[in-house]
């Protein structure tokens, strides 16, 4: 059996959204490319000026590298935020949208959020000021932990390749703060 | 100078791919035509399509036409140009007017639309989904505040400077029409009246002039977004459409034609070119198979026929009950919900041109979703595609003769498609490509049979009480393998069945058909005075309908004396969903008791359509739409008998023998041609009967009886 596999190319065509919807739909909707996660990788890896290991992008600037025996996050522009188990968002800049107006100063009506009742919240790098998240929650809601992935597991049982040491998996965020910001 | 025939009736279909033409001689003698469509200039699809057929008949249609269409009584016309504007966005620069804070009705879209058209696998994975772009940009769509209560009742008058506004800035920006839908305007069209009076206006003072079309003349009826949609697709899609077909009749009115070219419409009528709410014609084609069914259906007496229609990218069937086919009310179209009635149909994705594909993960064998259509076509056609299609499959095993296809007028590469299927799908799965072709014909039959189970069945309906039609380009081939099993009282096909939407064409009623919302309300216990009233309210509605249907059919060209009504009202027990399309007992309901008579119409419609048990008159009545079918009669092709002869088919009618791969091992076929086979003939499987346009297989096992009329039924031997 042939396996499906498309070229570099077009994987980087895609991440960067350059496939016309015809093609990025085939591709979607086709059989699914046993190479695709590693080419995937490859492409991003290229695009970053340092040398860690990409184990997995996070969002389009961030991703967790493998540095040393630890896994962090870090940004693209190499800004680095700590351990993978703790939610990224505690380490970087926060700009919070509360009033009618600030909230205005993006959306017209009526597509705006409620200003009564929730905050929008921008999440920025201190290292290159990029805008990397943005959430809108009710005022007092936690920091949303978006993605806290079993690394281990996807190593060893999908990609049939385990990570040099294991980690435990868990959310290590509230230690995080109980270490850096209790009384 | 050809064969001396009375040509009467030319049906046409103008498909994606292929303008299929069928021409009908006063003895009830057919033939059919094919050529290309030409979307860009269809007369030239429509002019190839009919030097094609009059060749059978000896003509050389391009220096005899004028000798014939002086004397041909009707031309019908169903084509895919108006979907064609709709695929490749080239209609006019519409304006809308919305009631205030609608206007992004055509960007939030019907939730169905970001996944319509798609196949299963890709319905159920919403990474794939995508909002349409619309058809008309935002730019172009004004709010204006006004407010029509669902009780018909002005609630927030019409701001009248608004409206002046808004067509102000649509007609500076340079449309070429502009469409005005307001809420509920099919209760109450008032603001839709003063808005369009004050647009005249505007242009009156500007001295410039485009098109209005309102929502309360050109689609009066429920379901706001979907009644957006069809009036979007009159403004935008229909009036090229009709250039296009204007140039159509003013080819066939220089040489001589001396009707009004007609189309057909989705709902099953026929109308004028020139009828207002062309829309209705956008989806035609598929419609017009089902209408030649249910002639054949009354003709032949056979009141319950089950229609199947294969093609290159589906498999679509039509229900005929006691002779008629029923309605429904809104269509997906271009990826968009559309208020268009359209006669039932129940499609799946199976069809001749469907792509092969083995799953890597599970090596199961996929057929389709997508189709090669004719452009590439399958690999066969050499046109450049590479994976195998169901049809390289038919072609591989020896069911179709890569000398003879569509009259040897199409080259086929035997070879090309063997080594496809070998390479792309039998090597893989280490099988024989033979045993893999015959498997996929299997498959796809097995789909198809189901299909035609469950459409039956959750109805509640047996197939002993139906006869089959088999027709579409690939429709003879199959219907054998999708019929196997089932015990229907007959299956036949037709000697034309390749142009069957084309027949069907030419075998419809004039008819237009029209709807009006209305709100009808019978409560448990109503006493005589409610249901007079509710009576009275429903005749009123009708005798509205009738009198725009007179007018819209003497302009053309009818006599009021001419046209036939039957009224028709949309009946549901109170809060159920689905409501029941009753024909009325009476033509006007002026009393109590006639209202009654209407609701046992109804109930009887009712318990045909589910069961006995399911009636619940304990909750009362209810209608919200009424409906009335104008109809003027018109000639239609003949249903020729001929004697019966001996069963052995005459000597010209045979063609030898092939090879053809059947049940794991090569068997002889024998081969005859369709059009020389006699009535009374018979003919046994394993045979390949071919025609011009098409395939019929007869399998070990069964045998074709040609009747009187030349349908050729498939029985067990
Ligand atoms: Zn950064």
């Amino acid at each position: 059996m042939s396996k499906i596999s498309y070229s570099k190319e077009v994987i980087r065509d895609l991440i960067e959204g350059k496939l016309p919807w015809s093609q990025t739909k085939s591709i979607i909707s086709g059989y699914k490319d046993e190479d695709r996660f590693d080419k995937y990788v490859e492409v991003l890896q290229e695009k970053v000026a340092w040398q860690e290991k990409i184990l997995l992008p996070l969002t389009h600037e961030l991703y967790i590298v493998q540095k040393g025996s630890d896994r962090i996050v870090k940004c693209s522009c190499g800004q680095e935020f700590g351990d993978y188990r703790v939610n990224w968002k505690l380490n970087a800049l926060i700009h919070v949208r509360e009033s009618e107006e600030e909230v205005k100063e993006l959306y017209p009506y009526p597509s705006a959020p409620d200003a009564e009742f929730c905050e929008i919240r921008e999440f920025y790098c201190p290292g290159c000021g990029t805008q990397l998240w943005v959430e809108t929650v009710p005022f007092g809601y936690p920091l949303v932990f978006d993605f806290l992935p079993d690394l281990d597991t996807f190593y060893a049982e999908w990609l049939k390749r385990p990570l040099p040491s294991q980690k435990e998996f868990t959310d290590l965020t509230c230690d995080f703060i109980a270490q850096n910001w209790a009384e | 100078m050809g064969d001396q025939r009375d040509i009467v009736l030319i049906g046409s279909d103008a498909g994606g791919t292929m303008t299929d033409m069928l021409v009908v001689d006063k003895a009830g003698e057919f033939i059919v035509g094919k050529a290309s469509t030409t979307p860009r200039d269809q007369s030239i699809g429509f002019a190839n399509s009919m030097i094609d057929a009059a060749e059978y008949w000896g003509m050389d249609w391009q220096k005899e036409a004028k000798n014939y269409l002086p004397g041909i009584a009707g031309i019908i016309y169903s084509g895919t140009s108006m979907l064609n504007t709709l695929l490749t966005r080239t209609g006019k620069k519409i304006g809308i007017i919305l009631t205030k804070g609608f206007e992004d009705s055509l960007i939030h879209e019907r939730g169905i639309g970001v996944h319509a058209s798609y196949g299963y696998q890709d319905k159920i994975h919403p990474v794939s989904h995508i909002h349409n772009e619309p058809f008309v940009p935002k730019k172009l769509i004004r709010g204006v505040t006004e407010r029509i209560s669902m009780f018909g009742e002005a609630v927030v008058p019409l701001y009248q400077g608004e409206v002046r506004e808004a067509v102000a800035d649509l007609l500076d920006r340079g449309v070429e029409g502009i469409a005005v839908l307001f809420l509920w305007s099919y209760l109450n069209p008032q603001h839709e009246m003063m808005a369009a009076a004050i647009a005249r206006e505007i242009m009156k003072e500007r001295s410039q002039e485009v098109p209005l079309y309102l929502s309360c003349e050109i689609v009066p009826i429920t379901r706001e977004n979907s009644r957006l949609n069809a009036l979007v697709l009159q403004a935008y899609g229909a009036e090229p459409a009709r250039e296009q077909l204007f140039g159509i009749e003013r080819m066939l009115h220089q040489d001589g034609y001396k009707h009004p070219l007609q189309v057909a419409l989705a709902d099953g009528g026929i109308a004028n070119i020139r009828y207002p709410a062309l829309f209705k014609a956008c989806f035609s084609g598929p419609v017009g198979g089902i209408l030649g069914a249910k002639y054949l259906s009354q003709e032949m007496d056979m009141p319950n026929l089950l229609c199947t229609d294969m093609g290159g990218t589906s498999f679509d069937l039509g229900l005929i009950m006691g002779g008629e086919c029923s309605i429904l009310r809104e269509i997906e179209l271009a990826r968009t919900v559309l208020n268009i009635p359209t006669l039932v149909m129940d499609s799946i994705g199976a069809g001749c041109g469907m792509y092969l594909s083995i799953d890597p993960e599970s090596k199961r064998v996929d057929i389709g979703p997508d189709s090669a259509g004719a452009d590439p076509g399958p690999v066969c056609y050499m046109m450049g595609n590479e994976t195998p299609t169901v049809m390289d499959c038919v072609l591989i095993l020896g069911i179709l003769n890569p000398d003879y296809y569509l009259g040897g007028k199409v080259e086929v590469d035997w070879d090309a498609a063997y080594k496809a299927i070998k390479e792309k799908c039998a090597d893989p799965l280490g099988i024989d490509p033979y045993d893999f072709a015959e498997g996929v014909l299997d498959l796809i039959n097995v789909r198809m049979r189901e299909h035609i189970g469950t459409v039956l069945s959750v109805r509640g309906y047996s197939p002993a009480d139906y006869y089959v039609i088999g027709y579409g380009g690939a429709g003879p081939t199959f219907l054998a393998g999708y019929t196997a099993g089932l015990p229907f009282k007959g299956v036949f096909t037709v000697p034309w069945a390749a142009a069957f939407s084309a027949f069907g064409c030419a075998a419809a009623d004039y008819l237009h058909r029209y709807q009006k919302s209305t709100l009808v309300a019978l409560p448990p216990g109503s006493d005589d005075g409610m249901k007079q009233f509710m009576a009275m309210t429903v005749s009123a509605s009708w005798a509205e309908l009738e009198e725009i249907a007179a007018r819209e059919m003497e302009e053309e060209g009818f006599k009021r004396e001419e046209i036939s009504f039957k009224q028709v009202a949309y009946v549901r027990y109170s809060q159920q969903l689905e409501d029941v399309e009753v024909i009325s007992p009476l033509p006007r309901l002026v009393t109590a008791q006639d209202m009654d008579k209407l609701i046992e119409a109804f109930e009887e419609t009712y318990s045909r359509k589910y069961v006995h048990a399911a009636m619940f008159p304990e909750v009362g009545y209810q209608i919200f739409e009424i409906g009335l079918l104008a109809t003027v009669s018109r000639p239609k092709p003949l249903l020729r008998k001929y004697p019966l002869e001996g069963k052995t088919p005459p000597g010209e009618a045979e063609k030898g023998t092939r090879q053809v791969y059947f049940g794991g091992e090569w068997r002889k076929a024998n081969l005859y041609e369709m059009d020389l086979l006699r009535s009374g003939n018979e003919v046994e499987g394993l045979a390949v009967i071919e025609a011009p346009s098409t395939t019929m297989f007869v399998p070990l096992g069964k045998k074709v009886i040609v009747d009187e009329y030349k349908r050729c039924w498939l029985k067990e031997v």
